[in-house]
């Protein structure tokens, strides 16, 4: 670096290197991207602009069977890991916060292990827990919607615990000062100051779930508990049409929709600190 | 009249650490009453048994004549002003109000008049629309008061309410909280560590030390007539020479500092052996050396500072210990300079006797092991920072 | 009741819900690592520990301890990962280090696109990485037009003209550090980004050169950073199976998820594949413990 130039400046050379990298990062998706609109059969030679891979009549995602499949199933298994996952993070969150008394510590570390264990392990897990100990249940949609609930679930009581922290213990102290009964502390202070702790995970548990694979995959059954991740791992070396890159772009836009929309409720009600550390969650 | 709390044998420990320890007070009713400590004495864990967020290991906490120790918060007749406020931000001023209203069964137009009222009492009748985020500090102080008070509690209890304001408004807000008292009549319990604070508002106050009550009085008792080593030291500046009674006779007795013998006719006069003799720098009459006279000692001027008002000036005396005196801005410069020999008069009837008794000198050290009083570094939450 | 119950009641169902999909899911790798086979090689679990048969953990451990397939797969997953640590490191220190502290007006924007990869479909990035490198692939072409395949087959970097996605190791390292990269930035950034500008000032003052402040100020301070990002990422790259198979689908570049996923889920041997997976929990548990007590030691240094 040499002492001639403004030693306030920025150094350029720490400007290209983030060019370069976001550039490397985000162009081969944007090019995806770009060849999901394509119109032909390749996805390496641009052959005009058409929709025909999205809605067109033959091979597109909204007539292709497997592929409308996937999509349906992925946002199914979503759905219902937000509406299980959601609830149960929120109830073990307030109590873990307020445990007094032994025991807290263990399951404090249990509920952090699921976001450190890699998820093969976890898969490996599951499925021997569905094979060997409730063959009830066995493997299939139901298995995969118990598998992303059960690693959603700390990121829920990550989110909501931190929100908790920050809220304190002063307002559900006023609300008993002022005569509100311990059910009333809850429903008229605590979830109301939490609803954007709330909705953030919501969005954030969509998006994990919409976008996971491993757990996912391991806990499959038939053709019909296909998601998107899992058709893409299948497809994508398998000389495909871009209805492929279709069927990513559009898993791609309503992850980010969802993301986007949690994000500008959370900066709303929690100022926009916490916002960004809501989506940066998995730090 | 309604109000009146009686503190029996109160005590909360956190795991070892005893925060309060068997403390009895009596605060009458319709009193402005204090308690007044540095952090970790034990003041905020009392006013937070007294309102019911904390239980007590053991005694009573008598509130006309009944034992509420063990009555859950939201059952007790008494209302708090948090150091934080704790205004709901998801309500707006009015919802504030009126949320402990909803347990009153009141008609929808009697909660509407008693919200009204309670903002006119503290002068935000135009507010009530505003969010808590859209006041300005010593508003949503007033709502917090407003809050508190629509409710009509037995006692009001405020934790430092004043804290977070700047100091202007502090001044406004401690005239107008005090005569918000005396014109409502209930009984105010007011913690706080700024004494100056404490002996302008209140009708009485308990200084407080390492979980016990050093001295419990009005200001002025408190203040002239301190009656232990830490409440002489914590309120205003006091000197404290070190000194050994060597006689009495009826109205005083001889001590003996240094070479020197003085007269001390206040405080403990009837004490044997080591005590502290205490004065205050305003009681200090500076002489020129070799100045003749009883109760005088001899010292040399260490440095002396312009306070404005006046200037301070530090005197070692013969014996090695510093004293404070400081003489009123007369208009006139000061006589004395650095190396200054002079003549220190310290007038019997300023001259009090303190000996080491009570709890100060066992407790001194007990307040930095104590928790800080903030709820959050109380040991017994686990999860929590 | 005491209020202490009720919480305890709103954090039963979370708790239950744990104790069974997660704790007693691992108990049955555990069983079934410790069990025994049936004729069809499906596994027959011991539950209790009394009944435990090692015999299975033995013949693995013997694979690896032997030299055998598990060793080599093993060793090509630690080159492998340590490798793609070393590049993400390289190039995610000063993107984070940009990001936290000169990007002045276009933080919010940066910030933005560094995150964003976080939220894309893995599978899709590399979906999109397949697309280019494929034979007739945009990247290829761009890739021999400037003369960089000419180079990496000189480098014996790839074996043929367009054969970026037949078995190379080289593309394997690339993809898990492109796969991986922004899951290091974040904490990077997150760690740099907690530096008191004053105390980087402080060293100025105290006559560092930018260069030196640097070396004794920033780096030492999130080194925290550095090796919380490098355990995140080690993790999940230990359990990877499917960026080898995308990129390169061919056993030289098998990783040890790779074995783990054909023994249990393509169901050739479960046992042994349930004994794999408990070796690399330990490994990985290893692996946290060092990472635990690296920071403990940080922040007693950052306490002093």
């Amino acid at each position: 670096m040499s002492r001639l130039r403004n030693p306030w400046g920025r150094p350029r050379f720490l400007v290209l290197v983030t060019i370069v990298y976001i550039l490397w990062s985000l162009i081969p998706v944007a090019i995806a991207v770009l060849f999901a609109f394509n119109n032909g059969r390749s996805r390496t030679t641009w052959q005009g602009f058409s929709t025909r891979w999205f809605t067109g009549a033959s091979g597109s995602v909204l007539h292709d069977p497997a592929l409308q499949g996937a999509l349906k199933h992925t946002l199914l298994l979503g759905v219902v890991c937000v509406l299980v996952a959601t609830p149960l993070g929120v109830a073990l969150a307030l109590g873990l916060q307020r445990w007094r008394g032994p025991g807290g510590g263990t399951v404090n570390t249990v509920m952090l292990l699921p976001l450190v264990t890699p998820e093969i392990v976890m898969g490996v897990a599951l499925l021997l827990l569905f094979l060997q100990v409730l063959p009830g249940i066995g493997l299939g949609s139901t298995a995969q919607a118990i598998g992303q609930v059960t690693f959603t679930l700390s990121y829920v009581v990550v989110i909501v615990r931190g929100r908790l922290v920050s809220i304190g213990k002063d307002y559900e102290e006023a609300a008993a000062d002022l005569g509100a009964p311990p059910h009333d502390q809850l429903l008229r202070v605590l979830l109301p100051l939490l609803a954007p702790a709330i909705i953030a995970s919501a969005a954030v548990v969509f998006a994990i779930s919409l976008d996971d694979f491993v757990v996912t995959q391991y806990l499959s059954g038939d053709a019909s508990t296909t998601t998107v991740s899992m058709l893409l791992y299948a497809s994508a070396r398998a000389a495909p049409t871009p209805a492929l890159n279709a069927l990513a772009t559009i898993a791609l836009l309503i992850t980010l929709a969802t993301l986007a929309l949690a994000y500008l409720v959370y900066r709303r009600f929690a100022g926009s600190d916490d916002a960004v550390a809501m989506v940066g969650v998995e730090v | 009249m309604q109000g009146e709390i009686q503190l029996e044998q109160l005590t909360k420990a956190f795991g070892e650490v005893v925060a309060v320890d068997g403390i009895e007070l009596t605060m009458p009713a319709g009193e402005f009453f204090t308690m007044l400590g540095p952090s970790g004495c034990g003041k905020t864990t009392t006013l937070r048994m007294i309102a019911g967020f904390e239980r007590p290991t053991s005694g009573r906490i008598v509130l006309d004549g009944v034992d509420v120790a063990h009555v859950p918060p939201h059952r007790r007749n008494v209302n708090t002003v948090f150091q934080s406020y704790a205004l709901f931000p998801h309500l707006d001023v009015a919802g504030n109000v009126a949320f402990g209203l909803k347990y009153k069964k009141l008609s929808r137009g009697e909660e509407r008049n008693r919200v009204a009222e309670a903002l006119e009492l503290v002068q935000l009748g135009d507010y009530a629309k505003r969010k808590p985020s859209q006041l300005s500090g010593g508003q949503q102080q007033r709502v917090a008061l407003a809050r508190a008070l629509v409710l009509t509690p037995q006692v009001l209890l405020l934790d430092e309410p004043l804290g977070a304001l700047d100091a202007r408004l502090r001044k406004d807000l401690q005239v107008e909280l005090k005569a918000l008292q005396a014109e409502l009549g209930i009984t105010f319990v007011f913690v706080t560590h700024d004494q100056e604070e404490a002996l302008t508002m209140s009708d009485r106050l308990a200084v407080m030390s390492g979980g016990h009550v050093e001295q419990v009085g009005t200001p002025r008792e408190v203040y002239e007539e301190p009656g232990t080593v830490f409440v002489a030291d914590f309120l205003g500046v006091s000197n404290l020479v070190s000194a050994e009674v060597v006689g009495s006779d009826g109205d005083g007795c001889a001590l003996k500092v240094g070479e020197s013998t003085l007269k001390a006719l206040r405080g403990d006069t009837g004490a044997r052996g080591a005590v502290k003799a205490m004065v205050r720098p305003e009681r200090i009459v500076v002489l020129p050396h070799g100045s003749e006279g009883e109760n005088c000692l001899n010292g040399l001027v260490e440095h002396t500072v312009y306070v404005g008002s006046g200037h301070e000036i530090h005197i070692r005396i013969v014996g090695g210990e510093l004293l404070k005196a400081t003489v009123a801005n007369d208009g006139s410069t000061l006589d004395y300079e650095q190396g200054t020999a002079v003549c220190v008069h310290l007038p019997p009837d300023a001259l009090r006797v303190l000996t080491d008794e009570g709890h100060t000198a066992q407790h001194e050290g007990a307040g930095e092991h104590l928790p800080s009083e903030d709820y959050d570094e109380a040991p017994g939450f686990p999860g929590r920072g | 009741m005491s209020s202490r119950w009720t919480w305890r009641l709103l954090a039963l169902p979370g708790i239950a819900w744990l104790g069974v999909f997660f704790l007693l899911a691992f108990y049955a790798v555990v069983a079934v690592a410790f069990g025994n086979q049936n004729t069809l090689s499906e596994p027959v679990p011991f539950w209790n520990p009394l009944d435990w048969n090692v015999g299975y953990m033995l013949d693995t451990l013997q694979n690896i301890w032997n030299g055998d397939q598990f060793l080599t797969v093993f060793v090509r997953t630690f080159v492998f990962v340590a490798f793609a640590l070393a590049f993400a490191l390289v190039i995610g220190y000063p993107v984070a280090y940009f990001a936290a502290r000169h990007a002045g007006r276009y933080r919010g924007l940066v910030l933005l696109l560094l995150i964003l990869p976080f939220w894309i479909n893995y599978l899709m990035r590399m979906l999109a990485w397949i697309n280019l490198l494929s034979p007739d692939g945009l990247g290829t072409r761009f890739l021999s037009s400037i003369g960089i395949e000419r180079l990496f087959i000189s480098l014996n970097l790839l074996s043929a003209k367009g054969g970026w996605l037949e078995g190379q190791p080289f593309t394997v390292i690339l993809a898990l550090t492109y796969g991986y990269l922004p899951f290091l930035i974040l904490p990077l950034f997150a760690s740099l980004d907690r530096i008191d500008q004053r105390q980087i000032e402080a060293a100025r003052d105290l006559g560092a050169s930018p260069s030196g402040a640097f070396l004794r100020v920033t780096l030492p301070l999130s080194r925290p950073g550095i090796l919380a990002g490098m355990v995140l990422i080690a993790l999940p790259m230990f359990g990877d199976y499917y960026t080898p198979d995308l990129v390169s689908s061919s056993t030289k570049t098998s990783m040890i998820g790779n074995q783990i996923d054909q023994l249990t889920r393509q169901g050739s041997e479960k046992v042994v594949g349930a004994a794999l997976t408990l070796i690399l929990a330990a490994v990985l548990l290893g692996l946290m413990f060092y990472y635990l007590r690296a920071t403990r030691s940080a922040d007693d240094l950052q306490e002093a």
